[in-house]
């Protein structure tokens, strides 16, 4: 008779697993990290590919590499819920629904195409951001395709923000609900 | 403790001190790269005193996170009439004091301006060096993945050329 059962589902990571294979496996660990254990925020708090979780784990005040993996397996949904489609913006902006919104691709882009209203990202306004916007204050980040707008979002809620949003697809998405934005590739 | 310390961060990047670029510098010194993503730039300005060569004033730029911005504010205003020796002495620990302890996850951003203040007063070019704590390769930073090159090499091609 088969008496052993368990309740808990085998974890895809473990401690000896690489950051590159976390990083696979869970895409958003990174943000996760960040989020929760100010890790892998920028290059002197970051990690190498080819460290294990367990070492970074050591390296950084010796956290509970258990519950490091749970966080990241649990930031999975949490993700989801940071994104907002361009029909949600567009209905908050035509609500007007208090919003910041910042564009994170490069001025060149800024300057052939942007959402109106939007802030362009630069040192400056990333000093003024940190220094003088409200915490609370709901911030929207696009960027061109929706690839990095996330990680823009974890670093202000690693820093204190709690209404930040990523514009799901960038401005390539918002394109579809504007006719006045014109969608482009980078060669 | 952790919330003092968020405070007295908030307070000291409400009003950063001496942030911006110096024309009359004499010395420059940089740790990490705007183009990676966090990086710290200080400018300093020598001046006479009673037959010493001291501080006058220094200026920073960051491209960092808010800790940085704030130790690089105070550390500015703590060099003041120090010499270059007695500078080059201040610890990251040291520059960041008036906030209290940092808990260790945020000691490299006081080293981060450490850093720039050590490349400053050396004697070797302004360069865009290596962070002084454990780089990241292969985006192990959250900054440098989705902060954009100081200068695009790509071009932008429409889709639509109706459009406009």
């Amino acid at each position: 008779m088969n008496t052993t059962t368990t309740q808990t589902t085998p974890r895809a990571i473990s401690g000896d697993a690489t950051m590159a294979r976390v990083l696979e496996v869970y895409p958003g660990a990174q943000r996760a990290l960040f989020r929760k254990y100010h890790i892998g925020g920028c290059s002197s708090c970051g990690f190498d590919p080819n460290e294990t979780l367990a070492q970074v784990c050591a390296r950084n005040n010796h956290l509970n590499v258990a519950e490091v993996i749970a966080h990241i397996e649990q930031s999975h949904a949490a993700d989801q819920q940071i994104y907002v489609s361009a029909q949600e913006l567009s209905r908050w902006r035509a609500e007007n629904v208090a919003a910041r919104l910042v564009d994170i691709r490069t001025r060149e882009e800024f300057d052939a195409t942007h959402i109106p209203g939007a802030t362009l990202f630069t040192q400056e306004i990333m000093t003024e951001m940190l220094g003088r916007w409200p915490r609370a204050e709901l911030v929207v980040i696009y960027d061109h395709l929706g690839n990095k707008s996330m990680d823009a979002a974890a670093y202000f809620l690693g820093h204190g923000f709690t209404n930040v949003r990523a514009l799901r697809g960038g401005i390539d998405a918002w394109a579809e609900i504007d006719s006045t934005i014109r969608k482009y590739r980078l060669d | 403790m952790e919330k003092d310390l968020q405070t007295k961060i908030a307070e000291a990047i409400a009003n950063p001190k001496n942030m911006g670029e110096m024309d009359s510098a004499d010395a420059i010194g940089t740790v990490g790269s705007p183009n990676c993503g966090d990086m710290v730039r200080m400018w300093i300005k020598f001046k006479e005193e009673n037959g010493k060569k001291v501080i006058d004033r220094a200026t920073f730029q960051t491209f960092g996170c808010e800790t940085a911005i704030a130790v690089a504010s105070l550390a500015t205003e703590l060099i003041k009439g120090k010499t270059p020796e007695e500078a080059m002495a201040l610890r990251g620990e040291d520059l960041a004091a008036d906030l209290g302890p940092l808990p260790p996850m945020r000691i490299h951003c006081g080293q981060l301006v450490e850093g720039a203040l050590r490349n400053a007063l050396s004697d070797a070019p302004p360069q865009a060096s290596e962070p002084v704590s454990k780089p990241a390769t292969g985006g192990g930073s959250l900054l440098a993945n989705f902060t954009p090159a100081s200068a695009s090499q790509k071009k932008i091609v429409f889709l639509d050329a109706g459009k406009q």
